[in-house]
């Protein structure tokens, strides 16, 4: 193994020479520059990422490093992408004029909340391009969806119960066809009513006492 | 942790309202989304409008944005479809243009002055400022010892993880940090007074 002695993590070793090579209004530049470019190669350890953030949001000189790291692996890349960091200063200068005029894109109904009050956020743009914009409409809705949800259900139980009921109270051994093209025909048999009858006087004895008239419809289908 | 992840640690932020963790990214990627919509819009005057229309949809999206894909890959869709929209809009209108590009070759027109001043795209300074950086760029890269030269070519051209360049480089991790960091210095050196020369603009 080839070791130049900067083997431990967070060892400020080399970054302290890098802090002498310049002078910068950032206290700890060295050690922010390091971690800068341990995060535009997605080597940072998680828990560092606060710290330079907090460095890049406070320090001018932190965020010309990001764009000059950016700027290097884009250079090496692509000639193409070796554009005059004027322009990219102009470009990001534009842009945060517009961005201060755009509510926050904020992902937690809660915060909506919070930051609809601001009198300086301008009214949400009604452009349909962007999904993101129709969030607030969606945090209302969704009350009212689920009420929907509940009564839908409710509705579904019930039409499910008057199927199920009747079969219950009229049991029907077998039912014409509501079709009228060819009407059955009927045969009726003087014994059989009367096996019928008997077993029809059991049947509602063994019902239960007391439970009504009921009827019993046969049909011959004629062979 | 890996860039893909970086990004979508950045953007989870942007969501909590931290503004400057969407400027990292807007750094970090647009000089590509002006070179992707470059290659679609042929008027360099309009690249770098689409270009920060692209972000600002981006910025407005980005409560849909789930990480299921990654953040360039839905970056550059935003930029190819608001491009698209572009492009439709002047068939559409025409007018617009024709009259833009008729003030902007008017030199006795003020406001033609503004619109050069605005915009950089393919002016011989801009271009001359471009070439510097990419010779400032190669030229610092020649002068790397070579542990530093290999660490930071496997990184930025092949796209290497640590890990994978200390196996290459038969070095710990931490030594593949220094040299990657200290080429980036090396480099970044004999860049900023490159930036530093540009007046009036501070990031």
């Amino acid at each position: 193994m080839v070791s130049d002695g900067f083997d431990g993590p967070g060892i400020p070793g080399p970054w302290s020479q890098a802090k002498n090579m310049q002078s910068d209004p950032h206290p700890s530049a060295g050690t922010h520059r390091a971690a800068l470019s341990q995060l535009v190669d997605g080597e940072l350890p998680a828990g560092e990422l606060s710290a330079v953030l907090a460095g890049f949001r406070q320090h001018g000189a932190a965020r010309a490093d990001w764009h000059t790291y950016h700027l290097i692996g884009d250079a090496l890349r692509s000639d193409e992408l070796a554009v005059a960091p004027a322009h990219d200063e102009r470009f990001l200068q534009a842009l945060r004029l517009r961005l201060a005029q755009e509510p926050l894109p904020l992902d937690a109904p809660p915060r909506l909340a919070e930051v609809a009050p601001q009198p300086s956020a301008p009214a949400p743009d009604t452009e349909p391009a962007v999904p993101g914009r129709r969030r607030g409409a969606h945090w209302l809705v969704a009350p009212v969806a689920v009420a929907a949800g509940f009564v839908a259900v409710a509705a579904v139980l019930l039409v499910n119960q008057s199927v199920v009921t009747p079969p219950v109270t009229a049991p029907t051994i077998a039912q014409a066809p509501t079709a009228p093209a060819a009407p059955a025909v009927l045969v009726r048999d003087a014994q059989l009513d009367r096996y019928l009858a008997a077993h029809r006087h059991l049947g509602t004895g063994l019902a239960g006492a007391g439970s009504g008239q009921r009827s019993v419809q046969i049909v011959y289908e004629p062979k | 942790m890996t860039a893909d992840d970086t990004d979508l640690l950045l953007v989870e932020r942007a969501k909590r309202g931290d503004t400057k963790a969407f400027e990292m990214l807007v750094i970090k990627y647009q000089r590509r989304i002006e070179r992707l919509i470059a290659r679609m819009v042929r008027d360099v005057d309009l690249v770098q409008d689409i270009a920060q229309e692209s972000f600002i949809r981006a910025y407005r999206a980005m409560p849909q944005f789930r990480g299921e894909s990654a953040f360039y890959t839905w970056l550059y869709r935003i930029a190819v479809n608001t491009a698209k929209k572009a492009l439709v809009d002047l068939k559409r209108d025409p007018l617009v243009t024709e009259s833009a590009r008729a003030s902007a070759n008017d030199d006795d027109d003020e406001t033609s002055r503004v619109e050069r001043e605005l915009t950089d795209g393919e002016t011989p300074e801009a271009v001359l400022a471009s070439k510097e950086i990419a010779q400032a760029v190669n030229a610092a890269i020649e002068a790397l010892s070579e542990d530093l030269r290999q660490a930071i070519t496997l990184r930025e051209i092949e796209g290497l993880s640590y890990e994978e360049i200390a196996e290459l480089m038969n070095c710990p991790i931490g030594t593949v940090r220094s040299r990657i960091f200290r080429a980036r210095e090396a480099i970044a050196q004999r860049l900023r007074p490159l930036l530093d020369t540009r007046e009036g603009e501070r990031w």
